[in-house]
Parts: structure tokens; C-alpha cells; sequence
């Protein structure tokens, strides 16, 4: 976990070239394409960090191998 | 204004989904069942001639790349190949996963088995054609031109190109096809983030990632983002790991998402291509009774 800052970095940065790409892909205008960047990366970011929540959540619990 | 009777031309009424069914068996027989006899031919020779120089030069050894464990009966169903999937059956059945001992690659293994995977590749953009061109030439049965151009980008040049070529094109480069559409932001904002993102991949890999024999499945993910990842596999793949590499995975994973994020790319020059030359697509009866 000492690179947990490392990791960020490298998912924030692979995260925001999927929400671009995907909001290219759904919009054919180039400047509502990038308006919409933002908006759509909070969203993916907070998905993101509620799957991990979930994940540590489980693992502390019910799929815990202590 | 787009011209849409250079797309269809000569060609005759079919069905789009059988016809690209014929060229996924046999590239070119989607474009003889649609009556373009010359253009199947000179496809087949070029998609067919891809294939069989790769697999001179690999010995038809690719699918010798998986270990034991992995040769199963589906496994060739994630590679490139398995877009020209008439030659892929043929290969399997000739070739199969070799005599079951490992034994050294021919000298041209990587260039061979790079060919095969372009063979691949180059017959989804000829499907992707032979659909259009079927689907083109039933529209203007139907539809009277002139149509009206929706309001932004080159309509001409949409017109010459076709979305099945400007999808092509994006696999050449990542953002070739909407620079040849006429959207130059977009086009150059694609290229950055796509060959961007690959290289911070492979420097996070430490190239590790650029061969097939090492990682057969990425690799068929990092090969979606074309020349660039072919490039630079050719000037610094393959390549003894010698040490540890500590993001090797994550470098991997990494360049195989801008390798699938090009279908995306891909998806949107076919989308906006077809949309100039055939307009919004009409509504199914669920949506028209919704909309009412």
C-alpha cells in the first residue's frame, strides 16, 4: 500500500481517458463532447469509489479469510 | 453535399447481414453476392494474401504462443484472426497447436504472426463495408436523392471516404479518421489521448508488453490501436525481462484499454460517416409509439 498514491494517479489518469473517449463517442459535437467531460468524470470517479467502499466493506465482513 | 451514388454505384440489392457473413467465411463474397465482382476479388486477394504471407513466415505457429493449459477449443476466438474466420478454421485444422512439444519460432515469427492479425483486422473494415454498401444501395432504392446535409463538418469528404474507410483509417491512426472527416479537434484529441495513454502503458511495462508470445490475449487488445502499437513493438518489443518490472501488469492492462478504446473511435467515424450519407436512421415501432 505504499504506492497507494501511485495507483491513483494511474487509475485517475486511465479514467479520464475512458470518460473522454466515451463522451466522444456520445456526442457528435466537439464542444458539447467536452462540456460534458467533467460532469461525467465525477460521476465514474464516485462509481468507482463506491464499488472500492463496497469491495473493503466485503472483504472486512462477509468475505473475510482471518 | 455528400455524394452517396459513388458509394452504391453498381451495386445490387442484398441482404447486409448475409453478406457479411460471407465475407467473415470468405473475404470478398459479401461484394460477388452484391454483384461488385472486381472489388471481391481484389479484396479477397489482398486480405487472403495478408494471411497466408503471415503464415509462411510463422510457420502457422501463432496459436503455439498459449501454453498447455490455455488450448482450448474457443481459444482462437480472441484473436484478430478470428475476423477472417474462414482462414482462421483452415489454419486451426491444419495447424492446429503444433506437435505438442515447444520448439523454436521461425525467424520471422513476430512479423508472420503480426501479418495474420492485419488479415484479421482488414477484413472487419470489409465487412463493415459490404453491410453499408448493401444497406446504401436498398436506401436509395428507397430514398430519392438529393438528401440534406446535417449542418457541421466536410460532407464532401465524409462522402468520398465512407464510414467503413474512416474507420479503417482510425485503425491506421488513432484520429486519422475524424481528420479525414473534417473534424480536426477531435481527431488530433484521440490521437494524444490513444497513443498517449499506450506509451504510458509501455513505459509503465517497461516494454514488456510489446509480444505477443508474452501476453497473447492483451496483445490482441494493444493491437486495436494499429501502426503506432505495431511501430513500436517492431523498434522496442520483444525484448529479454531481465529483472523485476513493478507496474508490468498494470502497463499491460493499460495499453490493451487504448488498443479497445479505439473501437470506440472506430465506432464513432462509422456513426458519424453513415449519418451523412444516410441521415438520422429511422425510429423501430417501439420508439415511433413512444415518441407519439
Amino acid at each position: 500500500m505504499n504506492d497507494l498514491g501511485f495507483h491513483l494517479v494511474l487509475f485517475l489518469v486511465v479514467g479520464s481517458v475512458i470518460v473522454a473517449i466515451s463522451a466522444f463517442y456520445t456526442e457528435r459535437e466537439d464542444a458539447r463532447a467536452l462540456a460534458i467531460v467533467p460532469r461525467r468524470l465525477a460521476f465514474f470517479l464516485a462509481g468507482c469509489a463506491l464499488v472500492a467502499l463496497l469491495m473493503l466493506v466485503l472483504e472486512h465482513t462477509v468475505a473475510s479469510v482471518k | 453535399m455528400p455524394d452517396r451514388r459513388s458509394h452504391s454505384g453498381s451495386t445490387r440489392r442484398g441482404n447486409p447481414n448475409l453478406a457479411v457473413l460471407l465475407t467473415w467465411l470468405v473475404p470478398g463474397a459479401g461484394h460477388l453476392y452484391l454483384g461488385r465482382a472486381a472489388f471481391g476479388l481484389a479484396a479477397f486477394a489482398v486480405v487472403e494474401g495478408l494471411y497466408l504471407a503471415g503464415l509462411y513466415l510463422s510457420g502457422g505457429m501463432f496459436l503455439e504462443y498459449l501454453p498447455p493449459e490455455m488450448r482450448g477449443r474457443f481459444a482462437a476466438a480472441l484473436t484478430p484472426e478470428v475476423a477472417n474466420l474462414g482462414a482462421l478454421f483452415w489454419h486451426v485444422e491444419r495447424f492446429g497447436y503444433g506437435p505438442g512439444h515447444p520448439r523454436p519460432w521461425p525467424p520471422a515469427m513476430d512479423l508472420g504472426t503480426t501479418l495474420t492479425a492485419a488479415s484479421g483486422v482488414l477484413n472487419l473494415f470489409l465487412m463493415a463495408r459490404v453491410h453499408f454498401d448493401a444497406r446504401l444501395a436498398a436506401h436509395d432504392a428507397r430514398v430519392a436523392p438529393p438528401i440534406v446535409a446535417p449542418p457541421i463538418g466536410s460532407g464532401a469528404r465524409a462522402g468520398r471516404l465512407g464510414p467503413a474507410g474512416a474507420a479503417f483509417l482510425t485503425w491506421v491512426s488513432p484520429g486519422l479518421g475524424h481528420l479525414a472527416q473534417g473534424r480536426r479537434l477531435r481527431g488530433v484529441l484521440v490521437f494524444v489521448l490513444l497513443v498517449g495513454l499506450f506509451l504510458f502503458g509501455t513505459w509503465l511495462a517497461q516494454g514488456s508488453n510489446l509480444d505477443r508470445e508474452r501476453h497473447f490475449y492483451y496483445w490482441a487488445g494493444q493491437f486495436l490501436l494499429g501502426p503506432p502499437a505495431i511501430l513500436v513493438e517492431f523498434l522496442h518489443g520483444h525484448q529479454r525481462v531481465t529483472g523485476e518490472v513493478p507496474y508490468a501488469d498494470g502497463g499491460v492492462v493499460i495499453a490493451s484499454i487504448a488498443g479497445m478504446l479505439n473501437v470506440l473511435c472506430m465506432l464513432d467515424v462509422y456513426g458519424w460517416g453513415e449519418w451523412r450519407l444516410l441521415g438520422e436512421p429511422e425510429p423501430r415501432a417501439g420508439e415511433a409509439e413512444a415518441a407519439a
